[in-house]
């Protein structure tokens, strides 16, 4: 048994390296994708794409995106989970199946605890839209406001006018039960809101983030966002540091072209304009979201990724797992390295783009 | 391979030169002159000015504010034009590849990020490695972190503050300290929205004055060479030349650096409340000699301001040009990102560049006044070349004052100042003083034995065209630019410094970060195989 294989038959994986370099190689406009990595990986992902002229993505954009797209167009307040643990007197909890989106939530804030710094009282939480039976947290007084996620943005918006004095057109009893919700944030210390993107559409997270920016005009006020999954946030920031721009970006005209809707994955290769594709998917084998069968391509994925047994397969380890890795920590929201917590011999996402590169025939420029 | 640049003017004021001469290096170091030994490779220099590699003291070019400016701001780095080959991603607009081949080209060889958070090291050692050619290094923002300030508050021996801090900048593997805005980013935290000196931080009881006063003296210290390197309070605001004059009298005797102080040259005479107070500040600099200042100079362009001081970049919130930003409540610290721009028809901004270059000129010593446009916040480091010939031409500046609104003019010094810079004063501020500001033995000149790190310019009365496309640039002995454009991709050191200290502090602070986070401090820590295997450091000794 090898760790690569051809059309579904296993071959050595030195062989798969040549024939995803071949593949590659002769592609007009390749497309590296999923890029569910670790830093390094992500590094040599984007450095390939470059030296071959494609593009780029990632395959959480859509919920990165949706972060950035505020980030790009009006303010954002942000903190670490640190501080929201250490400090915050108030929770604002948004959309629901949080905990899905980072386990360890609730550990890392521990809520039921009284913060150490700041107004070290009992801590009290809001969330709006949970899922059924999900706000319950031990030690901790959660009021909700049951909104489904489409109508999240109007809740939203009108705690955020009722916040800042306005009218709403809603009836006397829900206005006030709004204007207790409102009276609570004005009258926290330290708020965090909490939000995932990857449950949120663009307008919800504009619409919180305008609610935080309202509350600091009296008393402080700040977010803690979830990061999208498979390395996401971390790879966004060595997209960002590398190429100035997010995933989404393109090549083929020798520098960097950011752009959300021609450089989406799925619409690249369910185009035709992609006309072959590395797909990366190190932390747990998410297999590509488009349709075409025919397109020519390259997979390194984790161990136990379903391979559909087309083009070429390398199992690749999983960052932070098989092999010591550097990526996004929701923890702490930094880079930070993660040791191997099962040393393996497989080979990192940077080691197979590595092996790849080494591979090319000369007529790819270095 | 012995390599020789004949016949160049060579301006080296670190060792007294100023006159034509040969410069001589082999195996990446200048050497004496070598009689009778041929030259493996021969530059002609002649009509060229030779200079040690520049060396920016202050310049963000890394980490997470960096980053997050590159994301706010897609709209302003768009790139326009294919790479060299061999030269990964240097056309890409503001990123890490590209920046280093923009100082290289100017000869550049040595830059200093100026603020990075403890608890953020390891993402701005992972930029610094994809910055190409040029050496580089941070320092560690201190002086909002709970450990110093419950220390302060506890009045523990000055011995186990200056412990703190070596540790901290070991485990962050910098070249020095910042303090910004000293207590600023805890009390705005606590909703303080304004922040003086003798302000108090809510639940510890210190001053700004207190905070920076101590850490001060907690990096003599730790023996490291750079002083402390401070922001202080009430960067912006009409009138704080009062608090920069207080500053430097609560500056102890003791070396301290002052960054970007242009932006705290106001006065507030004039209708509008504002105006230049650049001649009292020069005259206090001048007459405090252990007072070191950058200027921060400011340009008229699109700029974005990336600062750790969250409190004052929240008030500015209003005034982003365009309206949009981040302020981030950060561990022990904070960041503020913000789009700006610099107007020639704006009388504060005009008020501003005028104020930058009366400091320039008025502060007589260039080995203490140092040439900064704290880039991004002032003006992007690609204007350093007119910022050099608005330097070295009263006739340029007086073209430049002929645009801005008339009442500036009154409100400034800057129409009378006749002094133009020289070449050996303009060495002497971006080179030899710059290496005596941070320890740098082996940098910033050329006797025998400095790195050779080399700037060559093709000599011409377009001085900012001059600056700009350096004719060559070697970097380590090797050549890297040729009339402007660089020829060999190489990626140069990180310079820290390794203070000996009492590592009883490490216990400490291990079971701090167990108590306080439940997270092992070692995951904040910057260790070897968090980095790319290329990536090399070189250690710049502490004073014996
Ligand atoms: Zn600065």
């Amino acid at each position: 048994m090898t760790d690569a294989s051809l059309d579904g038959r296993s071959i050595p994986r030195e062989d798969a390296y040549a024939h995803a370099a071949r593949i590659l190689g002769a592609a007009h406009f390749p497309l590296v994708a999923g890029l569910g990595a670790d830093v390094a990986g992500a590094r040599a992902a984007i450095l390939l794409a470059e030296r071959l002229r494609g593009a780029f993505d990632h395959l959480a954009s859509r919920d990165a995106l949706a972060d950035l797209d505020v980030l790009r167009s009006s303010s954002m307040f942000v903190t670490t989970p640190n501080e929201a643990r250490l400090r915050s007197d108030f929770i604002l909890l948004v959309g629901a199946g949080l905990s899905s989106y980072w386990p360890a939530m609730f550990d890392r804030l521990a809520l039921h605890e009284p913060p150490r710094f700041g107004a070290q009282s009992r801590r009290r939480a809001l969330w709006i839209g949970p899922k059924r039976g999900e706000a319950h947290i031990d030690g901790v007084d959660i009021d909700t406001i049951a909104a489904a996620s489409h109508e999240l943005p109007g809740v939203l918006a009108a705690l955020r006018a009722r916040v800042g004095g306005r009218p709403v057109a809603l009836g006397d009893a829900a206005t006030k039960k709004l204007d207790a919700h409102a009276s609570a944030m004005k009258a926290a210390q330290f708020g965090v809101a909490v939000w995932a993107a990857e449950n949120l559409d663009a307008l919800t997270i504009e619409m919180l983030c305008g609610l935080v920016a309202d509350l600091n005009a009296a008393t402080r006020f700040t977010g803690v966002p979830i990061g999208a999954r498979s390395g996401a946030t971390g790879v966004v920031q060595a997209s960002g540091w590398m190429t100035g721009f997010p995933p989404r970006t393109g090549f083929g005209r020798g520098y960097p072209e950011h752009d959300t809707w021609r450089f989406d994955a799925r619409r690249l290769v369910d185009s035709n304009e992609a006309d072959a594709a590395l797909w990366i998917s190190a932390y747990d084998g998410e297999p590509p979201p488009w349709r075409r069968a025919d397109l020519p391509l390259v997979t390194l994925a984790a161990a136990g990724a379903k391979a559909d047994g087309r083009g070429v397969f390398i199992t690749v380890g999983c960052p932070g797992r098989d092999h010591d890795a550097v990526d996004f920590a929701q923890e702490t929201s930094s880079l930070v390295l993660r040791k191997a917590s099962a040393p393996s011999k497989l080979p990192s996402v940077a080691d197979a783009i590595g092996a790849i590169g080494a591979r090319f025939s000369e007529d790819v420029p270095c | 391979m012995l390599t020789c640049l004949r016949g160049g003017h060579v301006v080296d004021p670190a060792n007294g030169v100023d006159g034509v001469r040969d410069v001589y290096f082999e195996d990446g170091r200048v050497v004496a002159a070598t009689a009778g030994r041929k030259p493996d490779a021969e530059y002609n220099a002649a009509g060229h000015i030779v200079m040690a590699g520049a060396i920016d003291i202050h310049s963000h070019i890394a980490g997470g504010g960096v980053n997050t400016a590159r994301l706010l701001l897609p709209e302003t780095h768009r790139g326009h034009r294919p790479r060299p080959s061999g030269a990964p991603l240097s056309t890409a607009g503001w990123s890490t590849f590209e920046t280093g081949r923009l100082y290289a080209q100017m000869g550049y060889t040595t830059v200093i990020e100026p603020a990075i958070s403890a608890h953020h090291a390891l993402h701005a050692h992972l930029e610094l490695a994809d910055i190409p050619i040029i050496d580089k290094g941070f320092l560690t923002v201190l002086g909002n972190d709970d450990f110093l300030l419950q220390a302060l508050r506890r009045r523990e021996s000055p011995a186990a503050v200056a412990d703190y801090v070596a540790a901290t900048l070991e485990a962050t593997r910098a070249l020095g300290v910042k303090c910004v805005n000293a207590g600023g980013a805890e009390a705005f935290k606590e909703n303080v929205r304004s922040f003086a000196l003798d302000d108090v931080v809510p639940q510890y009881g210190l001053s700004s004055r207190q905070i920076f006063q101590t850490l001060q003296q907690a990096v003599v210290a730790t023996k490291i060479r750079h002083p402390l390197h401070l922001h202080m309070n009430n960067l912006g605001l009409p009138g704080n030349v009062e608090t920069a004059l207080a500053t430097i009298d609560a500056s102890q005797g003791l070396p301290l650096h002052l960054a970007h102080v242009q932006f705290y040259s106001y006065g507030k005479e004039g209708k509008n409340g504002f105006s230049s107070a650049a001649a009292q500040f020069a005259e206090k600099i001048a007459a405090n000699k252990n007072v070191t200042v950058d200027v921060g100079q400011v340009m008229f362009a699109d700029i974005v301001t990336i600062s750790s001081d969250v409190l004052r970049q929240y008030n500015s919130l209003g005034a982003a040009r365009p309206k949009k930003g981040v302020i981030f409540d950060g561990d022990h610290n904070g960041a503020g990102v913000l789009p700006y721009s610099y107007r020639v028809s704006d009388f504060f901004n005009a008020v501003q560049w005028a104020a930058g270059l009366e400091l320039f000129l008025l502060i007589d010593d260039p080995t203490r006044v140092f040439f900064t446009t704290d880039h991004p916040n002032g003006a992007p480091f690609t204007t350093y070349p007119e910022v050099f010939a608005l330097l070295m031409s009263a006739d340029m500046r007086a073209q430049w004052l002929s645009r801005l609104p008339a009442e500036v003019l009154e409100l400034t010094n800057l129409p009378s100042i006749k002094r133009e810079y020289t070449f050996y004063e303009i060495a002497t501020m971006t080179r030899a003083a710059p290496a005596h500001l941070y320890g740098f033995e082996d940098r910033g000149q050329l006797g025998p034995g400095a790195v050779a790190d080399v700037a060559v310019y093709k000599l011409q009365s377009n001085r900012a065209g001059m600056f700009r496309n350096a004719a060559y640039v070697f970097k380590d002995g090797e050549l890297v630019v040729r009339d402007g454009v660089v020829e060999r991709y190489s990626f140069g050191k990180t310079l820290r410094v390794r203070p000996e200290y009492d590592r009883a502090i490490d216990q400490r602070l291990d079971a701090y970060y167990d108590d306080l986070y439940g997270l092992p401090r070692s995951l904040f820590e910057v260790s070897d195989a968090a980095l790319p295997r290329s990536y090399a450091f070189a250690e710049v000794a502490c004073r014996s």
